[in-house]
């Protein structure tokens, strides 16, 4: 049963992935300007021969079937090409970028899982109080506010506090741990406050949904202890939405590190795609989203696998 | 008395931290914050800024601009001109070595000059330097350029052609990722949207230059991030800031701001091929609806000057001289209604987005114009999308920057002759041909000035441009980056006297 599953979901990402290079392969083309423009930059006087000169150097002369059937041969043999400016292979440019985003998105999931697990709980027992309008206030205002807004603040914020703060930019680990950690912690506060926000949300509501079940009455009336009542049976039940959410905001999460590492100035893998975007950096966009939408439908097959963990009753089909 | 003895102290101690502030130190590595990252480093390919500021420190040409823009010996130690001024000889400086060592020749600069005329470089500078008729070697030290008529920006023409190196170029080096000349940096590394780092060239033939071991281009893409970087020194210098950020760190202690007056200037281009602005009535009513101290004050907050079609040194003309600078909406609405629009007109405006001030300059533009019956649809565009629509001429009006020149042939000829290179507004006008080749093709600076006098006016008013604010060109520092000066046309080439006080 799971076997079966797990090989029509394999298939199901090879017919995402095929659909999703076509697609960014036109979307991309289709946007106004190409790499040769910006080269140049505005106000540039250049003859219309010039640019064609310069546009078959960059291999953008051919028609675009012709270049989309050279790129997907090349990548099926795990070729993804070479970055239009700097020369160097897309995989190797990734690799060098993965790893950092990777870094903030997981420290930032793991801090927002771990601290909305208990603001949920709390929130749902404290119903009412006015304990609870604070922190609904604290959430409220954590899934509005703008990821670029918040980190803006907080660089602020940190310069007047602790001038000394090294705030900004990126150091690999193992040149500095210290500046790496230093320059970590305003950007994962602002990735994971909102995630923060947003799920101790839900968790609260479903808790709240649960606690009003029969089973739960049961439980007690069974004269369970309140600690038992609270965590072999409502939360193990309120996860489940809870579940849901997550896997939909990881990849906001991502959405929110490309703002993020534009913000605090970060050499991460949304760097790499906006600055590819800008650039009209055709191979780099394709093999950087390509491997985000992997990614993406990887972790969603990881959502549905934990579904089944917790809750039994779900059958794969 | 006491007071007397206490501030002969202080004058003393002064004058000794100032005679040490004099005395540059060697070495340190200059931390700067750019705001772009550059598409490739090929100075003859890519002239886009980003790239400008980089490889302006890597490679240098025959002549170089000062900060007066007088052209001025660089890799040519002097030169000689013809008497029909179409031969010019230049001797070489000896003792020049490129970064890999390899000592520079008259024939590195010939082959330069010749990649970049080549058609197949794709050069948009090839157009510059179109009167050349042959370049070539005579000895190692002597290089003599033809010309097919005589040019009189010449020598500021030749500033802008990086010299490379023939062994490197031809042994298949990629000059867009590995760049390679005689400059006072050496590129070293290229870490994409993080920093490029250049370090000092050990040889460089300018005696104990530069002072620096090392710049470092931090890539910031963020404005706020940049003023925290700096404020917090994390960054030491920000080349070429919007106006707007250098209000904000006018206070910031320990943070300086160095200034000098912008050769670019903010403008409204108009299609002279498209309707209304094909009449050249409608052109001049819209510059009597435009107030440029208003836009002075507002985006500038005040630090600039009204621009006439040039702007700077000894060739620009007093704004007084174009009548159209009187701002005047009733006379606007008045020729306006002789050109056949009594009731105003409607059209499109497309502005590019990747430049805060002119973002701001169109909105404030759009206000104005409105009081004199031109209604604006103004369309923030991303840059591709702009330079596209740009090159295309597919626009009634656009909002942009230009980066002007040191000479003004550099600047007009390509603009508004007759399918000139940059001439996307598809204006001809016979007597601003004549006047331009007029222009560049004499000599003499004194006769030259009236010519341009004379163009100034024809195209002030009923041209296809309506110059709107030659700014202030900004950079800021921390206070110990001492020896840069400014350029009007931003180079950044004095990073190689630049020095950090401890």
């Amino acid at each position: 049963m799971m076997l079966s599953f797990l090989v029509k979901r394999s298939l199901d990402l090879l017919f995402v992935l095929f659909g999703v290079s076509v697609l960014v392969f036109l979307m991309i083309r289709l946007i106004p300007g190409d790499a040769v423009q910006i080269m140049l930059g505005a106000n540039t006087e250049i003859t219309p021969e010039g640019l064609a000169a310069l546009r078959e150097k960059l291999g953008l002369n051919k028609p675009i079937f012709v270049q989309y059937w050279d790129w997907l041969s090349a990548a099926l043999r795990g070729d993804l090409g070479q970055s239009i400016w700097t020369g160097r292979p897309i995989s190797e440019e990734i690799l060098q970028r993965l790893p950092i985003t990777l870094e903030l998105t997981i420290l930032s999931l793991i801090i927002a899982i771990g601290l909305a697990i208990p603001v949920g709980v709390l929130t749902a027992y404290w119903r009412n109080s006015s304990a609870e309008y604070l922190i609904r206030l604290f959430s409220i205002t954590g899934v509005t506010l703008p990821s670029f807004w918040l980190g803006t603040l907080l660089i602020f914020l940190v310069f007047k506090l602790a001038p000394g703060w090294q705030s900004l930019g990126y150091v690999p680990f193992s040149q500095d741990p210290w500046g790496h950690v230093s320059r970590l912690v305003l950007p994962v506060i602002t990735l994971s406050l909102p995630m923060l926000a947003g799920l101790s949300r839900v968790l609260r509501s479903s808790l709240l949904d649960v606690l009003n079940q029969d089973y739960i009455r049961t439980a007690r009336s069974k004269g369970l202890s309140e600690r038992v009542v609270l965590y072999k049976h409502a939360l193990r039940n309120a996860m489940i939405p809870l579940v849901t959410v997550i896997g939909i905001q990881v990849g906001y999460l991502f959405g929110g590190a490309i703002v993020v590492e534009q913000v605090f100035a970060i050499p991460g893998m949304g760097r790499l795609i906006l600055g590819a975007i800008n650039e009209r950096n055709y191979p780099l966009i394709q093999g950087a989203i390509l491997l985000v939408t992997t990614a993406f439908v990887l972790i969603n097959l990881l959502v549905d696998l934990i579904y089944a963990k917790l809750d039994p009753r779900v059958e794969y089909a | 008395m006491k007071g007397r003895w206490f501030s002969l102290l202080i004058t003393l101690l002064l004058a000794m931290g100032w005679s040490f502030a004099q005395t540059p130190v060697r070495g340190g590595t200059l931390q700067i914050g750019a705001d772009a990252s550059p598409s490739g480093l090929d100075p003859h390919v890519a002239t886009a800024f980003a790239s400008f500021i980089v490889t302006g420190q890597i490679y240098e040409g025959l002549t170089e601009i000062d900060e007066r823009l007088r052209p001025r010996p660089a890799l040519a130690e002097s030169w000689t001109v013809s008497q029909d001024g179409l031969t010019y000889t230049f001797k070489i400086r000896s003792g020049v070595t490129f970064h890999d060592g390899k000592p520079l020749t008259a024939g590195d600069i010939a082959f330069s000059i010749n990649r970049v005329r080549d058609p197949k470089t794709g050069s948009p500078i090839a157009s510059r330097i179109n009167l050349i008729k042959d370049v070539r070697a005579t000895s190692p030290t002597q290089l003599v350029v033809e010309l097919s008529q005589p040019f009189a920006p010449m020598l500021i023409e030749l500033a802008s052609i990086a010299v490379m190196s023939e062994d490197y170029v031809k042994a298949g080096n990629d000059m867009q990722r590995r760049p390679m000349g005689t400059g006072p940096f050496a590129f070293k590394e290229w870490v994409p949207d993080t920093y490029i780092l250049l370090e000092r060239h050990p040889r460089y033939w300018r005696q104990g230059r530069p002072y620096l071991d090392a710049l470092r281009y931090n890539i910031v893409p963020d404005a706020a991030t940049r003023q925290v970087g700096l404020a917090s020194g994390t960054y030491q210098f920000l080349p070429n800031i919007d106006p707007s950020l250098a209000v904000t760190l006018r206070n910031t202690p320990n943070v300086k701001l160095i200034t000098t007056q912008d050769l670019a200037y903010t403008l409204i281009g108009m299609n002279v091929s498209r309707k209304p602005f094909d009449n050249p009535r409608v052109r001049e009513a819209l510059n009597y609806a435009l107030n440029r101290q208003q836009i002075v004050q507002a985006v500038y907050f005040g630090n600039g000057t009204p621009a006439g079609p040039l702007g700077l040194r000894s060739w620009a003309s007093p704004t007084s001289a174009f009548p159209c600078y009187n701002t005047n909406p009733a006379r606007a609405r008045e020729l306006l209604a002789q050109a056949g629009y009594p009731n105003g007109v409607d059209f499109g405006m497309i502005v590019i987005g990747s430049n805060k001030t002119v973002v701001d300059a169109a909105q404030v533009v759009q206000q104005q114009l409105a009081q004199a019956g031109f209604r604006a649809k103004v369309e923030v565009l991303e840059q591709g999308k702009f330079i596209q629509e740009w090159r295309n001429s597919n626009f009634d009006t656009f909002a942009s920057i230009n980066g002007g020149n040191a000479d003004p042939d550099g600047y007009l000829f390509r603009t508004f002759s007759t399918g000139g290179s940059t001439n996307v507004f598809k204006f001809s006008n016979p007597t601003v041909d004549r006047l331009l080749n007029q222009g560049r093709t004499t000599v003499n600076e004194e006769a030259r000035r009236p010519i341009y006098a004379r163009l100034q006016v024809e195209l002030a008013c009923q041209g296809p441009i309506a110059h709107l604010v030659y700014g202030t060109l900004f950079s800021a520092a921390r206070e110990n980056v001492q020896g840069f000066k400014p350029i009007p046309t931003r180079s950044l080439i004095y990073l190689r006297d630049t020095w950090l006080a401890r």
